[in-house]
């Protein structure tokens, strides 16, 4: 675990709702991952930009899942930023030219083919990302003033 | 792939994540008798598995066999990483976090069952 946050006043991308967006993340870096690497294994001289596209979006979503979770911000941020210009650009091209990038990555259509996760996602990892970022008094985890408190277990126990 | 085995991976999936739904409605983190209840669907997942391998190396099947336990493993492997974020993240989003787990593990099973020809 890094400690950054505690020198720069900011606070981990990686607990609370981050642990949301890390999930999810994970999730979708196996689905991608996985699809490449046996659509590159398997066929890539079918369509060899598509494929190796497809990894290489895997590989990107691998990259923001362990930086969120570890809290690695310089590594969040640009890994975050290229699946966001990722889906939007392949997004676009697979609309506008079907030849180009046939339906095969994460990225074509703009996700249509994971519920359009991809494209939701680097917007709320880059509004994550600067939420936690700015010095914050509050906690990152907002308490609501313990109007259900018996709905609440003990916080530090399991069980 | 047997049907009765997959249903029930499904139905226990949709317990669970209506188990983990309500927590999370309650503003409540994951207890242990909900990671039992993950263990459980862990266990069918497992004994399916290996049912699959058995009937996979048995019969016939016309299914890719990379992309069919690529989905097996990946289907493995969820549970367990939910399970360890209950004991890290005491609040609602380990909650949150075993509903997300719950639907991806049945979602899985929903393409198993496509990868295998079922649906």
């Amino acid at each position: 675990m890094s400690v950054t946050h505690v020198e720069q006043g900011t606070r981990p991308t990686g607990s609370g709702p981050g642990r949301l967006l890390v999930a999810v993340y994970g999730v979708l870096a196996l689905a991608a991952t996985a699809r490449g690497i046996y659509q590159v294994a398997t066929k890539l001289s079918d369509a060899p930009v598509a494929y190796l596209l497809s990894l290489f979006a895997g590989i990107v979503y691998v990259v923001a899942t362990f930086a969120l979770a570890t809290d690695r911000r310089r590594v969040a941020w640009p890994a975050v930023l290229v699946e966001m210009v990722g889906v939007l650009t392949v997004g676009t091209l697979s609309v506008v030219d079907l030849g180009e990038f046939p339906d095969e990555t994460v990225w074509s259509g703009f996700g249509a083919g994971y519920g359009y996760v991809p494209l939701v996602l680097p917007f709320l990892g880059v509004w994550w990302l600067w939420r936690t970022g700015r010095p914050s008094a509050e906690p990152a985890v907002p308490t609501d003033g313990g109007a259900d408190d018996e709905a609440h277990e003990p916080p530090s126990t399991l069980g | 792939m047997v049907l009765p085995l997959a249903l029930l991976v499904v139905a226990l999936c949709v317990v669970l994540a209506g188990w983990a739904g309500w927590f999370v409605a309650r503003d409540r983190a994951v207890v242990l008798r909900q990671l039992w209840g993950g263990a459980v669907v862990e266990a069918v997942l497992v004994v399916q598995a290996f049912v699959a391998g058995v009937v996979a190396l048995t019969g016939d099947h016309d299914v890719d066999p990379a992309l069919f336990w690529g989905y097996v493993v990946t289907q493995l492997v969820v549970l367990p990483i939910a399970a360890a974020w209950a004991f890290a993240e005491r609040t609602r989003w380990s909650s949150v976090v075993l509903l997300v787990a719950a639907l991806t593990v049945g979602f899985l099973e929903y393409r198993l069952l496509q990868i295998w020809g079922v649906v």
